[in-house]
């Protein structure tokens, strides 16, 4: 059952290219319904899951590819296979004036079956194995426009993120041989006894092994290569380099952090402070960076930059209510930055326009687009009753809560990064809105928003913001459930 | 004694005379005869690992009928029968994926020749991995060392003739100081078989004396032998030679002789001069560190290279600074995983010439990167093997390049001081690795539709297709199950003592 | 059920503005926003008199974060003083309004109008906002929905001034928001509660980074109340609004500032905790600083709606520097001239308005001769300069009566003088930067050409809203005895 959520995606991606569709709209009901089928199955399968694991391969003697569910495969596994049939919808819309469709969608329905693969590994090399094959599958999507500058950038994603997984595969050798499994436990797997008086070079392969999946997660100074792969078609910055990718980063973080290192050993140690500091000075830096920024979907993602650190800032706590801060921004974000991901691609399919002084007086035109990029500005923003701020809210008590310095100064960089998000946000929605006083109205003449395949998902991403924002008791409970062990 | 412990002796035997033989035959005959020669070399092999297995101890084979300490013995343990088995299967298969390149590359006439010296070089790395004996062990390093001239030399042009003038320099340069260990060790020790050798060393050692002279006989030996397998910075030798030759050449040179030497090595190591005794010498560190070194400075003139086969070379260069970095790190684990990537990095490095030469006969023939732009379109089976060679070399999981680091990391782990130079080595090494392959990968799969040359389909090249698979699979086996093998590897250690 | 009405009505029918795609009849605009307004306003006072869970949950963001309103003394003070404000504003909007307009169908009219409902409702929020969260809640809301009025006219110097605002605001929302953290853990409850929150222990062991958060949240509160060294976005968007919305920023949303300033120091943190500390030291000193500085910046400014901007810095330090004093005298002043300046600062940016409306004459200079042009307007301009200098009998005196006898009676070394001479030179500078208009206004001097004399005083829909706030600034100042008693019962409680 695990395996046939896994390998449907793949199987229906490598369908895609091999099966001739008459017409593009077979392709399309293949694909959506085969997508939608795979995510009820995740859903059946997170909700009557067994606590089994399931052992594909034995590599060499502890080693295997094993899944199982757990209370954070479903917290991951659950808000992938939620996105992923509304970005597929989005998609087929998106992708009609983009070239070579068939290798998108092929590689695109893929990387499901290998992100929900990362979401449910039950060991860490599991988790590994999928991790570097979500590289290798969302290279081709990177390349997809096949120019000069698109290549660059997918050959620079790809040395990042291998090189990252280089070096978290030092860690995943220390839990080998350190802990007394490899499978994920709350707590951490590290054997005490085995580890005698190494505890700082333990500490310092976690360190390294973090940073490298961290890669992945664009903790400066590794981040340079998500701006880049920007130039690839929207619904894979969105789903991908907002959600999917970048997401995993953080995940197998938190795997690393609370389920292998473990956090009794990890608190309050030097190495703590330290990646903390690096976490926090990436929180300012991509809101920075995004503030400089002109072209939408480079500033966006200088906005994920920091908000992935956001997540890694509440790993870094290393309390359960970090976790649940974590937890609740990795979700929440996923849904934010993804709403605001699909608005400026259905701008840019809309209208072409890919810079950020070029949207003057739009707002008029595209009143649903713009309408729910504000709200999806003002919840990263952390505006109080939308998502964001639940999940802020979390973060910064927790921080509060561990009562370290460092955490504390942390909060200071959240609210000077919600500031700078206010800042390369909101001018944004004000340009669209408030256009300069003698704008020639008549030059966007035609503009209008774009069709129901673009729109639904969007105003559902919307209402999922608003409704997180207004009513997140249930759903942060379990995700203290998941930080405490319960689920 | 048993029928099948006269294998590992007939099947040295055979390659010699099966070379001989087909020196008087035509050209088909003789490529038939070597076939047909490591077909049956391999199924031996098989045999004799079988056997060792079941009666779970090496044996001894003495040839003629001369007893110790004069005679000239063979000794066949699970890690010999394993290693002669895999080289065969790695032979093989580079001959035939190489072929039609051998048929375009060398005269006419001379082709027969090419499969003289084949089996030549077959016979001397048998001869190399099975020998009990320090000085049959020179005497086919020499005759490997000629076998492999002729190998490089064989494709006449410019190049390829500098390039063996200079291979030959080095690997003579390597046997000489080998022989100059040898002649030491004789001098301290009196004996010539290894067996012999290691008692007696193992009592000078215990009595103080002679200490400087056995540290002599180590580096020696240990440099020679790192000569002759390119070990950084004595590697300059071998981009040309691998570069140059035709594909199979490459292939056998890269993945199996320097793989002989390495092996022959590691032998010495436990049998000759002990396990501990070599540990407790400074030359380890030396190679340690002489592999890192390789491992960085290897990857790096990779990344520089403009020219897919001398990338690969490179490469090799780099794979071999891991085997010696294994070895360096003075563990039982570590000697382990270098013999896996022994195996590993020979399945993979010939897959990967195999899998260019695919490549670049559909860019006309160029190996400039910019013409290969696309070639994976026009070649499919070419380009998978390709990328999967790469895959494995960066280390995904589920390749065999994986194993191979994962067990080199976890060696690097029970040592407390070669730990963390040696992991972070690992990783900048496999980032530089990535940034090479991955590149050529991403190249060779960017469409270009100016159709400026004609793709290849897959009726055109049957049997060049089927080795691709055959070395996937042997990627991927290595790779999934590679328990076995590891188990093997150990067992065959243990046997060596 | 009354808080409900109160707060969303005039909110949704902003947004029932907004959303709507076109108004042919300017008349129903009109009369739609009339309505809404009075509607509210009918519905606020409802709200004091009949809400009766005195306690509503409206809902809960989190599990520990609820949604509640409530009403007390300070809210009634706050909120009264907010709908007569706007519903004076308002009215006169709808005259002035009437030349910014280009375009048939009101979009723009319509968009002012919208977002001037919506502000209307969140200001009310805020006055009646039970604890902390909700009143950070609204007090982001009050940011992103006043940002429209300021850059209303499109601008780019209109839109520069916009986003100044914003971002001042957000940042000093977001170093309050760092404290909320800190007191979400450390305090008993966010719910607002005379004397304070902070438990005991709390105080003790985290003293230190609780006084930090304090100073952390005055300042980020202060930013709204235009709070030295955040107050340069005060005079850069208050000016550029439309006179009436310039109205409540400079009358209303300011004092939003205040009275979070308020909740913060005596409902959250507690008099006890913060009385002698480091934090009311730097406080006072940055209030009185700011007053200075303002009056001198105002004195110095040519542009009337600017110079009254500066002189909104200056006097809302006034009234913070009554409440960092903490003592009964000066918490009392500062009430006062909450109350005071809210409707004299009204009266005279709508003076302004009604000037630029008629004239187009914006600087001082150019005002020579207004009075006789429209003697009506000046006359209450110049009654509500008098409040604002604080010559007796306005409002004015009353308060600053209060703030500089609260002062001389803290005690506090060093301030107790020096409080109530800034005060003063600040009162000397006040003059002098407001009767220049009257005085040329009315005695233009000897080269005047009366010839050109025409009457240009407004229409009645401008006058009458200045009128009424220049009569109840007066009337504060006349018969203050019922407000001082109100008002000393609420300093009782929260002392």
């Amino acid at each position: 059952m695990i395996l046939l959520v896994i390998l449907i995606p793949i199987a229906a991606g490598a369908l895609i290219s091999l099966v001739p569709f008459k017409k593009r709209v077979y392709m399309e009901l293949f694909l959506e319904t085969l997508v939608i089928i795979n995510s009820l199955l995740v859903g059946y399968l997170l909700l009557h899951r067994s606590s089994d694991i399931f052992t594909l391969v034995n590599f060499t003697g502890n080693l295997s590819i094993s899944f199982k569910v757990d209370g954070m495969s479903m917290v991951f596994a659950g808000l992938v296979s939620a996105l992923w049939p509304m970005a597929t919808l989005y998609a087929f819309e998106y992708m009609t004036k983009e070239e070579h469709e068939k290798i998108f969608f092929t590689f695109y329905t893929m990387t499901y079956g290998v992100t929900l693969g990362i979401s449910l590994a039950a060991n860490l090399l599991t988790m590994y194995f999928f991790y570097e094959l979500l590289t290798l599958i969302t290279v081709p999507l990177v390349m997809h426009t096949l120019t000069r500058e698109a290549i660059l950038a997918s050959r620079k994603y790809l040395y990042y993120s291998l090189g990252g997984a280089a070096f978290a595969f030092i860690g995943l050798i220390f839990i080998i041989i350190y802990g007394s499994t490899t499978d994920f436990v709350l707590g951490g797997v590290l054997d005490l006894d085995k580890i005698g008086d190494r505890t700082n070079i333990l500490l310092l392969i976690y360190v390294i092994a973090f940073m490298g999946f961290g890669v992945k997660a664009a903790v400066c100074p590794f981040n340079s290569w998500l701006p880049d792969a920007g130039v690839a078609p929207t619904p894979v910055t969105a789903l991908l380099h907002a959600v999917a990718v970048v997401k995993s980063g953080a995940f197998a973080a938190i795997r690393l952090t609370y389920y292998s290192f473990g956090t009794d050993f990890l608190r309050g140690t030097w190495a703590q402070d330290v990646l903390m500091i690096i976490v926090m000075f990436t929180i300012v830096y991509g809101c920075s960076r995004a503030v400089k920024e002109t072209h939408i979907k480079r500033r966006l993602a200088y906005s994920t930059i920091s908000n992935l650190s956001y997540i890694l800032f509440g790993v870094t706590i290393m309390t359960p209510l970090g976790m649940v801060g974590a937890l609740t921004h990795l979700v929440f974000h996923a849904f934010m930055k993804i709403s605001s991901f699909f608005c400026a691609g259905a701008i840019m399919h809309q209208t072409g326009k890919h810079y950020v002084h070029e949207l003057d007086g739009m707002g008029y035109k595209m009143p649903c687009v713009f309408g729910v990029f504000t709200v999806s500005a003002l919840a990263l923003m952390g505006v109080p009753g939308l998502a964001g701020f639940v999940s802020k809210w979390n973060l910064a008590s927790a921080a509060v809560e561990s009562g370290s310095r460092t955490a504390c100064a942390g909060i200071g960089c959240l609210l000077i990064s919600a500031l700078l998000t206010a800042i390369y946000m909101l001018t944004i929605v004000i340009r669209a809105f408030f256009p300069a006083k003698d704008y020639d109205v008549s030059s966007l003449e035609g503009i209008r928003d774009p069709n129901w395949k673009m729109l639904i998902p969007l105003l559902i991403f919307t209402g999922n913001i608003i409704l997180f924002g207004l009513w997140s008791g249930p759903i942060v409970k379990f995700f203290s459930g998941v930080a405490s062990g319960t689920y | 004694m048993d029928f099948v412990q006269n294998f590992p002796a007939v099947s040295i035997l055979m390659c010699l005379f099966a070379g001989i033989i087909s020196s008087g035959m035509k050209k088909r005959s003789a490529r038939y005869i070597s076939m047909g020669l490591i077909v049956a070399v391999t199924v031996l092999s098989l045999c004799t690992l079988l056997y060792i297995l079941k009666t779970g101890q090496a044996f001894v084979y003495v040839m003629g009928k001369f007893p110790a300490p004069w005679g000239n013995e063979i000794r066949a343990g699970v890690l010999e029968a394993f290693m002669a088995f895999f080289f065969c299967v790695i032979m093989f298969l580079s001959l035939e994926g190489g072929r039609k390149k051998l048929a375009d590359e060398v005269e006419e006439g001379k082709t027969f020749l090419y499969y003289v010296l084949s089996d030549l070089l077959l016979s001397s790395l048998l001869a190399l991995v099975y020998t009990n004996d320090l000085f049959t062990a020179y005497v086919f390093v020499e005759i490997n060392t000629i076998a492999a001239c002729g190998l490089i030399m064989i494709r006449q042009n410019g190049r390829t003739i500098k390039a063996s003038a200079r291979y030959m320099i080095m690997s003579l340069l390597g046997s000489g100081l080998f022989l100059m260990g040898l002649c030491m060790l004789y001098d301290l020790t009196g004996h010539l078989l290894m067996s012999n050798i290691k008692e007696q060393a193992a009592l000078i050692y215990a009595s103080g004396e002679y200490r400087i002279p056995l540290l002599i006989v180590i580096a020696l030996m240990s440099v020679g032998l790192a000569i002759k397998s390119a070990l950084f910075p004595f590697h300059a030798w071998l981009p040309d030679a691998y570069g140059y030759s035709t594909v199979s050449s490459a292939a056998i040179l890269s993945s199996l002789v320097s793989k002989g030497y390495i092996f022959l090595l590691i032998k010495i190591i436990y049998r000759v001069i002990g396990f501990d005794i070599f540990n407790s010498s400074k030359i380890i560190n030396v190679l340690f560190i002489f592999g890192l070194m390789g491992m960085i400075f290897g990857s790096l003139s990779a990344i520089r290279e403009n020219d897919v086969r001398r990338m690969i070379s490179f490469s090799s260069v780099a794979q071999i600074g891991y085997i010696y970095m294994g070895i360096g790190m003075g563990t039982q684990a570590g000697i382990g995983a270098s013999v896996f990537h022994i195996l590993s990095h020979a399945a993979t490095k010939s897959l990967l010439f195999i899998a260019a030469i695919g490549l670049t006969d559909v860019s006309g023939g160029s190996r400039k990167f910019i013409e290969l732009t696309g070639a994976a379109y026009r070649n499919k089976w070419a380009g998978a093997a390709f990328t999967v060679g790469s895959l494995s070399m960066v280390g995904v999981p589920m390749f065999s390049g994986f194993i191979s680091k994962l067990l080199f990391a976890q060696a690097a782990v029970q040592n407390n001081v070669k730990m963390l130079p040696a992991l972070i080595v690992l990783g900048i090494s496999t980032v530089l690795n990535a940034i090479y392959f991955m590149k050529t990968v991403i190249r060779i799969y960017t469409p270009v539709d100016d159709g400026k040359y004609d793709s290849i389909r897959f009726k055109d090249m049957k049997s060049y297709t089927v080795i691709l698979i055959c070395f996937i699979l042997l990627n991927v086996i290595l790779g999934v199950s590679s328990q076995p093998v590891v188990d093997l590897i150990d067992q065959g250690l243990a046997m060596f003592s | 059920m009354y808080y409900v009405l109160s707060i969303f009505f005039p909110i949704l029918a902003g947004i029932y503005l907004l959303v709507r795609k076109e108004m042919k009849d300017r008349k129903n605009l009109l009369i739609t926003v009339a309505a809404a307004l009075a509607i509210t306003a009918v519905f606020v006072v409802f709200t004091f008199f009949f809400a009766d869970p005195r306690m509503f949950t409206l809902f809960n963001l989190t599990d520990r974060l609820p949604v509640l309103f409530k009403v007390d003394e300070v809210s009634i003070v706050f909120s009264v003083m907010a709908v007569l404000v706007f519903l004076c504003a308002g009215v006169f909007s709808f005259a002035y309004m009437k030349h910014e307009e280009t375009d048939e169908s009101y979009i723009r009219e319509k968009r002012y109008y919208g977002f001037y409902l919506i502000v209307f409702g969140v200001v009310i929020a805020l006055c009646f906002a039970g604890n902390l969260i909700t009143f950070y809640l609204f007090f982001e809301m009050l940011t992103l929905s006043s940002v429209p009025l300021v850059l209303h006219n499109g601008s780019r110097e209109a839109v520069m001034a916009g986003l100044k605002y914003l971002f001042y605001s957000l940042s000093g929302a977001y170093m309050s928001l760092f404290g909320l953290y800190f007191i979400e853990r450390y305090g008993n409850t966010l719910t607002f509660s005379e004397g304070g929150v902070i438990s005991v222990q709390a105080a003790a062991s985290h003293g230190g980074i609780l006084l930090l958060t304090a100073m952390l949240m005055l300042v980020g509160f202060g930013v709204k109340a235009g709070m030295f060294p955040m107050h340069a976005w005060l005079p850069t968007a208050h000016p550029v609004a439309p006179a009436p919305a310039s109205a409540i920023l400079s009358a209303v949303i300011v004092k939003v500032g205040v009275l979070a300033v308020i909740r913060v120091v005596y409902y959250i943190f507690g008099v006890s905790f913060l009385k002698g500390t480091w934090v009311q030291t730097v406080w006072m000193t940055l209030t009185l600083l700011t007053v200075f500085m303002g009056s001198m910046l105002a004195y110095r400014e040519p542009v009337l709606k600017k110079r009254l901007a500066y002189s909104t810095v200056s006097q809302l330090s006034y009234i913070l520097f009554g409440f960092s004093v903490m003592n009964a005298g000066s918490v009392t002043g500062g009430l006062l001239h909450v109350l005071c300046h809210g409707f004299i600062k009204a009266a005279l940016f709508l003076c302004a308005g009604a000037v630029i409306y008629m004239t187009g004459k914006t600087r001082v200079e150019e005002l020579r001769g207004i009075g006789k042009e429209m003697p009506l307007l000046i006359w209450c301009y110049t009654i509500a300069s008098l409040g604002l200098i604080g010559i007796p009998p306005t409002g004015g005196f009353i308060s600053k009566w209060y703030l500089a006898e609260g002062a001389l009676s803290s005690g506090i070394m060093g301030f107790n003088w020096i409080g109530p001479v800034i005060l003063l030179v600040s009162a000397l500078l006040t003059a002098g930067y407001l009767l220049p208009v009257t005085i040329y206004g009315f005695f233009p001097g000897a080269d005047y050409d009366y010839g050109n004399l025409k009457k240009k005083e407004p229409s009645r829909l401008m006058t009458i809203p200045v009128l009424v706030l220049t009569v109840l600034s007066v009337l504060m100042g006349l018969f203050p005895e019922g407000i001082i008693d109100y008002l000393s019962h609420i300093v009782i409680k929260i002392m």
